[in-house]
């Protein structure tokens, strides 16, 4: 039945979303960009493509980092021209989609409070998909409970503080784990909206939002080894709307080292495939570049179905792996490391 | 007699000469490894930068006073050559870093050991800086702390909790190169001095050769 109302309210910007995919780099783009010995030369490629004359309005001298800025800008032009015409429920899910980016930055904010920086130096620097109004005083709270009694209860992120509200002081340790719990919540929260939603929209966003909490569980576990967090610790923090939920993640606050992590992996054929071993001659991937080639195949299947809202929500991943590829290549020129240059995840393999 | 002395002199200089080409070779090779560790290093940094985000492996992550957690020291030898030798200052244990908590005073920039340099590329930060060469000793400065900070931090904490491996091997990439850099140092102030002793045993020789053979025309003119 979506695909008769549908179109009435959202159907003008679905269209738009697929027009702006149409624009997303393809191989040849990257093939063209990995040649280039210099970021002028990157920029001059960039220019040919949907990114238009993006780089080339600044007067600064170009940097790795100002075209990270830059390509955030990008999306943030692209994502508010979505949001400014979107109606309810598709305005509250493009809402979702901002979450993630503002418990980011209230932990930059936390953590360059405690290193003394000044908050002029942090705003310019914080994802502007995150943006809210409070950003400026975050830096000031003490505690996670001052955070949110004083700072954040008027945000939408007040939502997600059930676990989170303690008296412990926010150090580098407590602000990880501010960040875990609430990206916990977070992910539990849209899970549970896009069921609600139902019809394609659940059938195309669970199974990408599960294997997010799954991510995060697994990635969590890897890194926690050799720190101070204890298992009981890292338990808590894993999301429990993923397929690892209730068994896996058991096993998963249990393990100490990276194989006992595989062995848990291997009783879920999805994950074995990212924990194997690699094919001899292939390069070597990190776990992490292993979850995002995943991600991008995930988010590609939104495409391939209509009338529904995963298209909005797999676009912005897209093009922040975009982002992440260019920012590689980028780097790469600027260091002239060649030879891994083509670690970044080509989006559309069919273009 | 004058033979024998001029064979010895040579003897000498050959021996000066291979011990030069030898700490040159190794100069050279160390040198090798330390720009590549560098390189390896910084690309190790950019990988942590594409699984974390590039603004959270930045400037932002470190506060703008440091103490560093190696100092150099140089010790000068009995042949005119200096020792450069790396110490990792030891952690403090909890209640010793309570008694100094009392003389919280905030004296600007500390001046315990070297200063850690941070390479001013792009805003990029590196962990435990390279420090010059030529430093001084030590000095015997009581550390003095802010109140509620932990001092000996492993500065990987300032990057968060849960950091991927590639920001681990950016640090201990940039370890070793502490640890060269100081061999190095040592090792080319070593290249130096026998450079500077192998001038003056060709001196030497020479004059020794010219005795040897004003001894011989003094012998053919009798």
């Amino acid at each position: 039945m979506a695909e008769l109302s549908f179109n009435v309210n959202h159907g003008y910007l679905e269209g738009l979303v697929r027009g702006m995919k149409a624009g997303i780099l393809t191989r040849t783009d990257y093939h063209n960009l990995a040649q280039c010995d210099t970021l002028e030369d990157m920029k001059l490629h960039l220019q040919t493509t949907d990114y238009g004359k993006m780089l080339s309005s600044s007067e600064e001298d170009l940097t790795v980092s100002m075209v990270d800025s830059k390509l955030r800008e990008n999306l943030l032009t692209e994502f508010s021209c979505l949001r400014s015409n979107a109606l309810p429920p598709l305005s509250t899910f493009l809402d979702y989609i901002t979450y993630s980016y503002m418990i980011d930055n209230v932990v930059m904010l936390i953590t360059g409070a405690l290193k003394q920086r000044d908050v002029a130096e942090l705003l310019p620097r914080c994802h502007p998909l995150g943006a809210f109004d409070q950003m400026a005083a975050v830096g000031i709270a003490r505690t996670p409970t001052e955070l949110y009694s004083a700072i954040l209860v008027d945000t939408p992120l007040a939502q997600f503080f059930q676990d989170a509200v303690s008296e412990s002081n926010l150090d580098e340790m407590e602000a990880e784990i501010l960040r875990s719990k609430l990206f916990k919540a977070y992910l539990e929260s849209f899970h549970s909206f896009c069921k609600t939603i139902g019809g394609d929209t659940k059938d195309i966003m669970c199974p990408v939002l599960e294997f997010e909490a799954d991510r995060r569980a697994f990635i969590i576990t890897v890194n926690s080894f050799g720190t101070d967090l204890s298992c009981t610790d890292r338990s808590a923090l894993y999301p429990s709307c993923g397929k690892l939920y209730p068994e896996g993640l058991c096993l998963l606050a249990r393990a100490e080292d990276h194989e006992q992590v595989k062995a848990v992996a291997n009783c879920y054929p999805a994950y074995k495939i990212i924990f194997d071993d690699p094919e001899p001659g292939s390069g070597f991937k990190t776990l992490e570049d292993r979850f995002f080639e995943q991600e991008v195949k995930l988010n590609t299947l939104a495409f391939l179905q209509q009338f529904h809202f995963g298209v909005f929500y797999s676009y912005i991943k897209l093009k922040e792996q975009e982002s992440r590829n260019i920012v590689w290549i980028a780097e790469c020129v600027t260091q002239r490391q060649k030879s891994k240059i083509h670690n970044y995840i080509p989006i559309f393999q069919l273009n | 007699m004058g033979v024998s002395e001029l064979e010895d002199s040579s003897r000498l200089l050959d021996e000066k000469l291979l011990l030069f080409m030898d700490q040159l070779a190794l100069l050279e090779e160390k040198r090798a490894t330390l720009n590549s560790l560098i390189e390896q290093g910084w690309f190790s940094m950019s990988k942590a930068r594409y699984s974390m985000g590039n603004k959270h492996v930045s400037a932002l992550q470190y506060a703008s006073e440091i103490e560093p957690l190696v100092s150099v020291h140089a010790r000068t030898l009995d042949n005119g050559e200096v020792d450069f030798c790396t110490e990792r200052v030891k952690q403090k244990c909890s209640n010793e870093a309570g008694k100094d908590a009392r003389l919280i005073e905030d004296i600007g920039p500390q001046e315990e050991g070297v200063r850690r340099r941070i390479k001013p590329k792009k805003d990029i930060t590196e962990k435990d800086a390279r420090e010059e060469a030529s430093s001084e000793k030590v000095p015997e400065v009581t550390p003095v702390r802010k109140g509620d900070q932990n001092p000996q931090q492993d500065p990987l904490k300032w990057f968060g909790i849960l950091v991927p491996q590639s920001l681990k091997q950016a640090q201990s990439s940039f370890k070793q190169v502490i640890e060269l850099s100081a061999e190095i140092a040592t090792l080319q102030t070593a290249v130096l001095n026998t450079r500077q002793e192998l001038k003056h045993s060709m001196k030497d020789k020479h004059i020794l050769q010219e005795e040897a053979s004003a001894a011989q025309l003094d012998k053919e003119a009798d």
